[in-house]
């Protein structure tokens, strides 16, 4: 292996890379966003939002991944809607990621109990105000493994962002290796950039899991 | 069976809370049936029976936690309807302690007494705050304000519930089996907080089997069954003279 030629190719990556953690910070930030949400309206007890969210789930999970990323880049223009290369990538990222932490929270959710529910109403706390100050610090700390999961795996599936010509860390490694052949170098240190990601965010996980979880410790 | 009377006690001011004719069903089964009771200002009501008598779903009933069917509730002058209105109202009158405590485990004490304050009524932090701290010594945990729920034995979780209600200044003191969760020898410290709030002269419906506590603290005793309110006595006649057969029935399995 060549370690100069990586070297070499390292500003190449880094602005791959660059690209890779901005679609998928969007998508992150977007998906836990539409995930809460779409938790919430899954068991909300009406109906009609209820059909819509786990139809959304049902076709998302159904389907694979790259055949919803070529719907969104070649189909919906046809349908009037043109999205950039970026913006159909952050589109499809958030539109797969999202239906997974819809789960992720629904299962958090599931997991606060009734209890609290009868303290706020008879302490007269409002709906939205028990749902924002009780619900969600209780139901995040429930899902965030789950959700961890999904954040990383976010990370990776951008990747396949590189089938519509959008220029992230695995276009670039693809890309420079038509050209120099050098296949091991640049999948060598895709592997360990990627790696790096999912350390780092893990560890963010892991530090925020062990902050949500102090009220606990005593258990 | 023994109808309940209607304990007046002058004038309907001084009437906290009122049932007439309550009846309530959970889908086909009716677990209430023609329930009629008056809280007057200022009494101890106690509340026993046999498992499934519906004594929970009574008291759940005052502050709308449960919707019943037909009758008239009203509390403190105003009727229980659908109208979230006056469920909001009833709501602002009324503390309630839970069997399962209901802390919010994620807050520390001082946050589980000051959320309400904050978000119902506004109340800035730190006046929050020091009227927390007062009702935590009232119920003797201000050493406790910092900790979490789970560090607290079960006795203290209870008066920390009690403390947090009493924040909102109500004037009406539910408990749903307050020491049914709790080990034998933290039911003291709780049942002793309770005493502490009667003799203060708070109006108090309490769901229990302590019966040293309804002999100490009650005006009077009711007994449930299936549903139905079978007999209310003052706790000295309730203990000694029971009428009702099912009444006596229930005494002798509790009364050791």
């Amino acid at each position: 292996m060549d370690f100069n030629y990586i070297l070499d190719a390292l500003p190449d990556l880094m602005r791959g890379l660059k690209v890779t953690l901005t679609v998928s910070g969007l998508a992150i930030l977007l998906s836990c966003i539409v995930g809460a949400v779409g938790a919430a309206l899954r068991t909300s007890g009406f109906k009609p939002a209820e059909y819509l969210v786990t139809g959304y789930v049902e076709f998302i999970r159904g389907t694979p991944y790259l055949v919803q990323i070529f719907f969104i880049f070649y189909g919906l223009p046809s349908l009037g809607l043109r999205l950039s290369v970026f913006w159909s990538g952050v589109a499809a990222l958030t539109l797969w990621a999202s239906a997974f932490q819809i789960e992720n929270f629904r299962g958090g959710l599931a997991a606060v109990s009734h209890g609290v529910r009868d303290a706020s109403a008879s302490l007269g706390l409002k709906r939205w105000h028990h749902a924002l100050l009780v619900v969600f610090p209780l139901a995040a700390r429930a899902a965030l493994p789950s959700s961890m999961n999904t954040i990383v795996a976010t990370v990776k599936n951008s990747a396949y962002l590189q089938a519509i010509g959008l220029v992230e860390l695995t276009f670039v490694a693809v890309d420079r290796i038509a050209y120099d052949f050098r296949a091991i170098e640049m999948f060598f240190s895709i592997c360990v950039i990627y790696l790096l990601c999912v350390f780092a965010l893990s560890g963010l996980g892991h530090a925020l899991e062990h902050r949500l979880n102090r009220p606990f410790a005593g258990r | 069976m023994g109808q309940t009377s209607n304990h007046a006690t002058g004038g309907s001011q001084d009437v906290c809370v009122e049932f007439s004719n309550v009846d309530k069903w959970f889908g086909t089964v009716q677990v209430l049936h023609d329930i009629n009771l008056t809280v007057g200002k200022g009494q101890k009501v106690v509340v026993c029976g046999p498992s499934g008598s519906g004594k929970s779903t009574m008291i759940r009933c005052i502050n709308h936690l449960e919707k019943h069917q037909k009758g008239r509730i009203v509390v403190n002058g105003i009727e229980l309807t659908e109208s979230k209105r006056s469920i909001e109202r009833v709501r602002q009158d009324i503390g309630m302690v839970f069997q399962s405590f209901n802390l919010y485990p994620h807050l520390t004490v001082l946050e589980n007494c000051t959320l309400a304050p904050r978000w119902v009524k506004g109340v800035p932090r730190k006046d929050a705050d020091a009227l927390a701290l007062r009702y935590l010594e009232r119920v003797r945990i201000p050493d406790k304000a910092n900790f979490y729920p789970s560090q607290l034995s079960g006795g203290q979780q209870q008066r920390a519930a009690i403390a947090r209600s009493l924040c909102m200044n109500p004037k009406i003191m539910l408990f749903d089996e307050p020491t049914s969760a709790l080990d034998p020898e933290l039911v003291r410290e709780v049942l002793d907080t309770m005493a502490q709030l009667a003799s203060d002269g708070m109006t108090m419906v309490c769901v229990t089997h302590e019966m040293g506590f309804a002999r100490q603290v009650a005006d009077r005793v009711i007994f449930m069954d299936a549903g139905r309110v079978v007999e209310t006595a003052p706790p000295d006649e309730f203990f000694r003279n029971p009428r009702e057969r099912r009444t006596r029935a229930f005494l002798s399995q509790i009364l050791h």
